[in-house]
């Protein structure tokens, strides 16, 4: 475990956590006016992790939920890796009734297909304005893969368990949401690889040289 | 490598490949755009895409677009979800059950070298193959071969979603379980393809004459079950009588013999600590007093 602690220092992880801060800032400000999404993101926290004990540490931190559905997204650019959006099981039916337009013909889709498609729609939006925002302080652009979805697990079977390449480490930055008209909570975990280390350096001494 | 060849590949992909500014107005159209559009580029091209296709000025389009230019994060329109976003005649009317091409599309940012937004671009992918053969593999996951109505697997994990929906929100959901009386003997007698074509007639008048929400599903054999969305148990009664009934009244004809047979009905409704089991037993249970006290009738338990 001990490494991992090297990699990056206390204080570039201050800088990392008050970069993050004003990205979910941002990005929540940007939701609630462009798309009508009101959602409070909580001050972020940052874990440094081997990728072994990346399974583990993710099912601790989401165990108050018994079943949860999880929007997983990955993430490319010089900024690198998976965001996971883990909700409580039940949350599916109220994001239907907070964001669903209506105004497509679902035919013969059930009502789990709904939930699921309305899941990965919110996914890929709140994870878009919380890497992108991000990246874009960093000074990165990202690509993102389409969104997947697990609905209605127990935790213990929705995380994968090889996230990463073992042996190596894992940046995790956590932040708790809520969406203020219903309640509607969750967790969103970026993490982020050994790969995107050198460059979270080196974008987070450019990020301070403007202030000094 | 120069635009104009960059413009080569573009127009020779293939998949439809769209730019839209900030004010969402055409920038680039490629020649798969033109060619199932049937709009040139050249009189597409600064006008606004909603003149085209005012279809798509929906709260979710704008939504996405909004999103995609604030956010730099990328849209994506599953044909699941979607079905399509622009309407296009599909490639090939051949095997085909669509009337319109469907599509998966994506859409990202497009950066200028500040790295702010300009636009926005949109892929357009024609998945209608893919997507029909997604069709044909449900069906075949799902309906009885013989009969064409749903199959057993169907019907349990449907059973399933439906127990946990009700009880939910505590609305009453009934189950009918339905016997061919004296089976055995149409096949001793009259052989099985009569015995099959006695199944299919009866899983068809079933599958017609219950309402729009109700399912019906060859269970086993010759045993059928229906099950019944919002229905209380006496509102089951009427639904099964009406079946009884109308199964009763058909004439089977099959090498010149009029054939026609009964049903049995046993009829349970969701109750409090129940399981899909528990339901499913309960209408067997009935079913099997039904079939005691003279057949061709319902009995509720």
């Amino acid at each position: 475990m001990d490494y991992c602690l090297d990699i990056i220092s206390d204080e570039e992880k201050e800088i990392l956590q008050e970069i993050m801060n004003i990205a979910f800032g941002k990005a929540a400000a940007d939701l609630a006016e462009v798309i009508n999404i009101f959602v409070v993101l909580s001050v972020p926290n940052i874990e440094l992790l081997n990728s072994q004990d990346l399974p583990s540490y993710l099912k601790t931190q989401v165990s108050e939920y018994e079943r949860v559905s999880i929007v997983e997204q990955n993430f490319w650019g010089d900024f690198k890796g998976s965001a996971f959006l883990v909700f409580q099981a039940s949350a599916g039916r109220e994001l239907v009734a907070l964001f669903g337009d209506n105004s497509d013909d679902f035919g013969s889709e059930s009502i789990d297909a709904l939930e699921k498609e309305t899941l990965m729609e919110v996914g890929n939006i709140l994870i878009g304005a919380c890497v992108g925002k991000l990246s874009e302080l960093l000074g990165d652009a990202v690509t993102y893969s389409p969104p997947r979805v697990v609905t209605e697990n127990t935790h213990n079977d929705a995380i994968p368990t090889n996230i990463f390449e073992s042996g190596s480490s894992a940046i995790v930055l956590k932040t708790v949401f809520c969406f203020n008209e219903r309640n509607v909570n969750g967790f969103l975990f970026l993490v982020t690889s050994n790969d995107s280390i050198l460059w979270l350096k080196k974008s987070l001494a450019t990020f301070m040289e403007q202030y000094e | 490598m120069t635009l104009n060849e960059l413009t080569q590949v573009f127009d020779t992909v293939n998949f439809g490949l769209v730019v839209l500014d900030r004010d969402i107005k055409i920038q680039y159209w490629n020649r798969w755009m033109a060619m199932h559009s049937g709009l040139p580029s050249e009189q597409i091209i600064g006008e606004p895409l909603f003149d085209f296709f005012p279809h798509l000025n929906t709260p979710g389009f704008n939504k996405n677009c909004k999103a995609v230019l604030s956010f730099g994060n990328f849209a994506f329109f599953s044909q699941k979800l979607h079905r399509f976003l622009f309407p296009f005649k599909p490639d090939s009317s051949f095997g085909y059950r669509f009337d319109l091409m469907q599509q998966s599309c994506t859409m990202g940012p497009l950066r200028s070298d500040d790295n702010s937004i300009s636009g926005l671009f949109l892929i357009v992918q024609d998945v209608t193959e893919l997507a029909t053969y997604e069709q044909k593999l449900v069906e075949m996951n799902t309906k009885d071969v013989l009969t064409g109505i749903y199959n057993r697997r169907f019907l349990e994990s449907r059973l399933q979603e439906e127990f946990e929906r009700h009880r939910r929100h505590s609305h009453p959901l009934s189950l009918i379980m339905i016997d061919i009386d004296f089976f055995k003997k149409v096949n001793d007698n009259y052989g099985h393809q009569c015995g099959d074509a006695v199944l299919q007639a009866v899983a068809g008048k079933t599958s017609s004459v219950i309402r729009k929400t109700d399912f019906v599903a060859r269970y086993g054999g010759e045993e059928f079950c229906c099950l019944l969305p919002e229905t209380s148990v006496t509102a089951a009664e009427i639904v099964a009588e009406n079946i009884r009934t109308h199964i009763e009244q058909i004439e089977n004809i099959f090498e010149g013999n009029t054939i026609k047979v009964t049903i049995s009905l046993g009829i349970s409704g969701l109750m409090d600590k129940d399981s899909p089991e528990t339901l499913l037993k309960r209408a067997d249970d009935a079913l099997y007093q039904a079939k005691h006290s003279g057949r061709n009738r319902f009995v509720r338990f």
